[in-house]
């Protein structure tokens, strides 16, 4: 590597820095409502239209003249170490956005190491069992046990700690960052439906690990099991790091949710915060530090994946891994779980979704209701029914999505090195969010968009990450030297090596890309409120998870149903 | 792997010292022996200007008995705090006679001239103060001069007979001279006269205070307070039940079923209007037929018994039992409904703002019910500061509020001038009659109480009887009080929360 080529990942990373601050500075163009007004407001709720305030605000409040001299203004003032003052508070910006970062830099390393030993929990028995049996199927069990937890939304499963664990019992504290107690549930909120998907993430990359070459010659040699696993487990690992990273970066900014919950000061809320104030200072701040250390972090995951593979890697022989396809045999069990969620939609239909019943408030379930009314009389079934297709339809368009411009974006890159990609998966898809908003208005195509946005990002490094490490296989080099073209080698060796890991990921993400819109339908960005879409749905019933627990459980039963089914329809057809 | 959770490891006790800290939080279960009657108060909204009085933190260091006006509101006018006394000495002017003895948390005295410093430094802040705006219009609102060893005259530049009870706002509290470093936020750290005094606010997440051995109120029963801001009201419910908080604000209607003994609330009527305001200047609600199916639609349902579960009252019209001179017999004088005119699916966007758990709810009742009536209806709901500052650009054609009706100064004429006078600040129904409004400037100029409820009746009946707005409930304070504690204040205008008598066990 010439040591330019060493420079290009800081190049490019300092022109996403630039381009990010742009499109942040241009937010009081893009909006639009006057940020004068919203800051007024925020300081002065109720006060309504006053243009003698209003004046005096704007006269306040530094607006520059246009975006791109926002933009550079602001950059040189951070080069001098000035992150400037707050329009809402009129308090210097630093001290509060570094402050919320370590908050949320704590939660989101302790939620990763719930995630961590729920993932190797749930992959542990599989791998041992693969290691002493042979063969590289790591269990469907374990495969459908992680789908559940990756499709559980976090602040379902906060509220749920919160009435047991901190209300209920008394073991630990509901709200407040005071100390390492404060960190146990919304670590664990955070954490488990993490480690799902940490674990889908690894299955792949351990049914690869087992299917290489030196796993049969160790087992010949008669390698203690044990030792095979550790090994497995290391190659997994290692092609894991880059996503472990984007886990990090990931819950830093977006667990405003679970943060506004446990009453937890952190970053993704002072972002979300500034932006709907549009305090612009606070806002460039947050997301830009949000920017560098996700570039940063990405930048570790890339590195640690190269120390992890050691000098295979670097000297380019690493062994191909094509997961064996043989003994899995087809399945009626996902075709089971789909029938069950067609059927309860289809007979959910004819039922009235949208007429309120005052008198049926929180009705429990009963026969003319069976999975009871929500808070205004609607019919559960019916509204559950009626927005199955709208949910589930936009998840799977916004993965699909996801899924072609990740493949694309991982497949035709040479180098494992950080770009866009890191930037904008180290933006919270809320903030990404509101800026779609911001341009096409809120709505459930906004929401969908901004899902997709940021979606695609961990498919596209999950892509490279396999395509670097089939590059460096011996066959493809052997291509190359036998003078394929690029083009052929991406098509022919490239990938068909990545394409089926990367697609079971993405079917993963399905569940996941419905939750990322739930959480923008909550913030009023996505689907609107009385629309049946299950985010909406669930939104609208968190406050009755304790006394009316059937409003949760409808929408959330549905987002596992879901997940169940592409788990077990995947697990089927990688094996066809 | 194991190198991999070292680090992890590493990080996590590296980052450990990241909590933000707020003394006695920590005090989750138990509390510790030092802490034991400290107060844990948990307030509804975070600080950004570290309590400073210009704007809507003010009142949270009201709440949290840290600043004092001169007067204080109660149901049936000003009552002497820091003023013992006031006459009118013309139309203009009035003179206020200061309480003996008070000290400021810092020791200085309270003099005419801390007084004067903190009202004319208030009068110039900009924006003007809420109370002060109407009387601004370009000019300081009002100008004040020491009077004497223990008074102050205060002076408006045109005759207001409301002034004493303009200075019960609390953003017109008084402040010691040293609080006032920066004068577009007057700091009341150690600069109050109440019964607690700020020690410390940690940003927008907590603040500390200790009792004031010295209040002019009396002894302070509790040793000091450790207040935290908890925006979600799931969350202060929560930390409430858990046994984390004494006294919560704002428990959301949904919540109070879960608040179960020795955890109580306490609700308090609230001269709040939750109603719908139907804008004139929309094309579908320009017609008076319309408006009227809109209030056939949505008026009948039972927002009050269903949706805050009997925790708020029916509304009768805009004002409710926190107004009593409003709600006795024969009081309110009859209207004539305008005859509804069925809509033919014209398309109405309807909006309201998440901030209070309850509103969405409504919108979806509401938004129902027209529906059914025959419009078509889009139902946005956006978080608070996006939705005021959307108001009045015309994109809503309706929009759902719970609104204030005293505004800081306990004056209904203040209340409807701002939201139905042709000129009001806060006229989302875009209603403008001209003889609305010559009641409204005839109430204004008047001393007499009666006269001005009976103006502010009258315009009620007005702006009903045209549809301007169709009130659901009004509003109570529900006020979450833990085990074993007592004292707390059950304030109309939330603007006292913990007083000296509040206390623990």
């Amino acid at each position: 590597m010439t040591p330019a080529r060493r420079l290009l990942p800081l190049v490019s990373g300092a022109v996403a820095v630039v381009l990010v601050s742009l499109v942040v500075a241009a937010l009081p163009w893009l909006w639009e409502t006057d940020p004068a007004a919203s800051v007024l407001h925020v300081r002065y709720p109720e006060r309504g239209v006053d243009p003698a305030a209003l004046e005096a605000l704007r006269a306040e409040l530094d607006l520059p003249a246009d975006p791109v001299r926002g933009a550079l203004g602001w950059l040189g003032d951070v080069a001098r170490g000035d992150l400037g003052t707050s329009w809402v508070s009129r308090a210097p910006v630093g001290p509060s956005v570094s402050g919320a970062l370590g908050v949320s830099l704590t939660l989101a390393v302790a939620a990763v190491v719930v995630a961590a030993v729920t993932a190797v929990a749930l992959l542990a028995p599989g791998v041992w069992q693969a290691a002493r049996r042979g063969g590289t199927d790591t269990g469907r069990g374990s495969a459908v046990a992680a789908s559940v937890l990756g499709a559980i939304p976090e602040i379902v499963l906060g509220a749920v700690l919160v009435a047991v664990v901190a209300v209920g019992a008394g073991l630990l504290p509901s709200t407040g960052f005071a100390g390492p107690a404060n960190l146990v549930l919304p670590a664990l909120a955070l954490g488990l439906p993490a480690g799902g998907l940490l674990a889908r993430m690894l299955s792949s990359a351990t049914e690869s690990a087992l299917a290489e070459e030196w796993v049969r010659t160790w087992r010949s040699w008669g390698t203690p099991p044990a030792t095979v696993a550790v090994g497995v487990a290391r190659r997994a690992v290692a092609t894991a790091t880059p996503q472990i990273a984007l886990l990090v970066v990931g819950l830093l900014g977006s667990a405003v949710a679970v943060e506004q919950l446990f009453g937890i000061p952190g970053v993704g809320t002072l972002a979300l915060d500034a932006v709907l104030a549009q305090d612009l200072p606070v806002a460039q701040a947050a997301i830009m530090l949000l920017v560098v250390l996700g570039l940063a972090l990405g930048g570790t995951g890339v590195l640690a994946h190269r120390a992890l593979l050691g000098p295979a890697g670097a000297g380019g022989e690493l062994p191909s891994g094509v997961p064996d396809a043989s003994g899995r045999a087809r399945s009626w069990a996902p075709w089971a779980a789909a029938g069950v969620l067609a059927a309860v939609v289809v007979a959910g239909l004819p039922r009235d979704a949208s007429t309120t019943v005052p008198g049926r408030r929180l009705a429990p379930p009963s026969w003319s209701l069976p999975l009871g009314a929500d808070a205004v009389g609607r019919d559960l079934w019916a509204r559950i029914a009626h927005g199955a297709l709208l949910t589930v339809g936009t998840a799977v368009a916004v993965t699909a999505v996801g899924l072609v411009i990740g493949l694309a974006v991982g497949v035709g890159r040479r180098s494992a090195r950080a770009g866009a990609a890191d930037v904008l998966n180290a933006l919270p898809p809320v903030v990404v969010g509101l800026v779609v908003a911001a341009i096409a208005g809120p709505g459930l195509l906004g929401a969908a968009i901004a899902v997709a946005a940021v979606g695609w990002v961990p498919l596209a490094v999950h892509a490279r990450t396999l395509a670097v490490e089939a590059r460096a296989s011996g066959y493809v080099r052997a291509a190359v030297l036998a003078g394929a073209s690029p083009w052929r080698v991406a098509r022919r060796h490239v990938l068909p090596a990545v394409v089926g890991p990367v697609v079971r990921h993405g079917l993963a993400r399905v569940p996941h890309a419905a939750l990322g819109i739930a959480a923008l339908s909550f913030l009023g960005l996505g689907a609107a409120p009385d629309s049946p879409e299950w985010g909406a749905v669930l939104a609208a019933s968190l406050a009755y998870v304790e006394r009316a627990p059937w409003t949760i459980l409808a929408p959330a039963v549905g987002l596992v149903l879901l997940a169940v089914v592409v788990a077990l329809v995947r697990e089927t057809r990688t094996s066809s | 792997m194991i190198r991999f959770a070292a680090v992890l490891t590493l990080l996590a006790l590296v980052l450990a010292g990241c909590f933000s800290g707020s003394g006695g939080v920590e005090g989750g279960v138990e509390g510790s022996e030092g802490t034991e009657s400290r107060l844990r108060v948990g307030l509804s909204f975070p600080p950004t200007s570290g309590l400073s009085p210009y704007g809507n933190e003010a009142t949270l260091a009201t709440r949290l008995g840290v600043t004092e006006p001169l007067v204080t509101l109660a149901a049936g006018g000003p009552e002497p705090a820091l003023a013992t006394a006031w006459t009118q000495l013309s139309p203009t002017s009035w003179r206020f006679t200061l309480r003996p003895g008070v000290a400021f948390h810092d020791g200085s005295p309270l003099t005419p001239e801390a007084v004067v410093n903190s009202l004319t430094r208030a009068a110039a802040a900009t924006p003007a103060p809420r109370a002060l705006a109407s009387l601004a219009e370009g000019r300081a609102p009002l100008t004040a001069r020491p009077d004497g060893p223990d008074a102050v005259v205060v002076t408006t530049p045109v005759p207001d007979p409301v002034l004493p009870q303009r200075l019960a706002s609390p953003e017109l509290v008084v402040l010691a001279a040293g609080a006032y470093a920066d004068p577009t936020r007057p700091s009341p750290v150690r600069a109050g006269t109440g019964p607690f005094v700020l020690t410390r606010v940690d940003g927008s997440t907590g603040a500390a205070l200790d009792a004031n051995p010295s209040s002019w109120r009396g002894p302070v029963a509790a040793p000091g307070i450790d207040a935290r801001f908890l925006t979600d009201g799931a969350a202060r419910t929560n930390a409430l039940r858990a046994g984390e908080l004494d006294v919560a604000e704002a428990i959301p209607a949904s919540q109070v079923a879960s608040i179960t003994a020795p955890q109580r609330v306490v609700g308090v009527p609230l001269p709040r209007s939750v109603a719908v305001y139907l804008d004139q200047r929309s094309p579908v609600f320009a017609d008076p037929g319309l408006r009227a199916a809109a209030r056939a639609a949505i008026a009948p349902i039972d927002v009050a018994g269903t949706i805050y579960e009997g925790r708020a009252d029916p509304a009768g019209g805009l004002f409710g039992p926190a107004t009593p001179w409003a709600v006795a017999p024969g009081a309110r004088p009859a209207h004539a409904d305008t005859p509804p005119t069925p809509p033919t699916g014209q398309r109405i966007r309807l909006a309201t703002y998440s901030d209070r758990a309850e509103l969405p709810e409504i919108a979806a009742a509401d938004a129902d019910a027209l529906r059914r009536a025959g419009f078509t209806v889009d139902v946005t709901v956006l978080e608070s500061s996006a939705f005021e500052a959307q108001l009045g650009t015309g994109t809503f054609d309706a929009v759902i509020v719970s609104r204030s009706q005293q505004l800081d100064t306990g004056d209904p004429i203040g209340y409807l001038t701002s939201d139905f006078s042709c000129a009001g600040g806060y006229n989302w129904a875009g209603y403008c009659d001209p003889a609305t409004d010559a009641v409204l400037a005839t109430a204004a100029q008047t001393s007499d109480v009666e006269a001005r409820r009976r103006a502010a009746l009258e315009v009620e009946a007005r702006v009903l009887a045209a549809d301007a707005v169709v009130p659901h409930v009004t509003e109570r304070a529900r006020i979450g009080v833990g085990a074993g504690v007592t004292g707390v204040a059950e304030d109309p205008n939330e603007q006292v929360l913990v007083t000296q008598e509040t206390r623990r066990g």
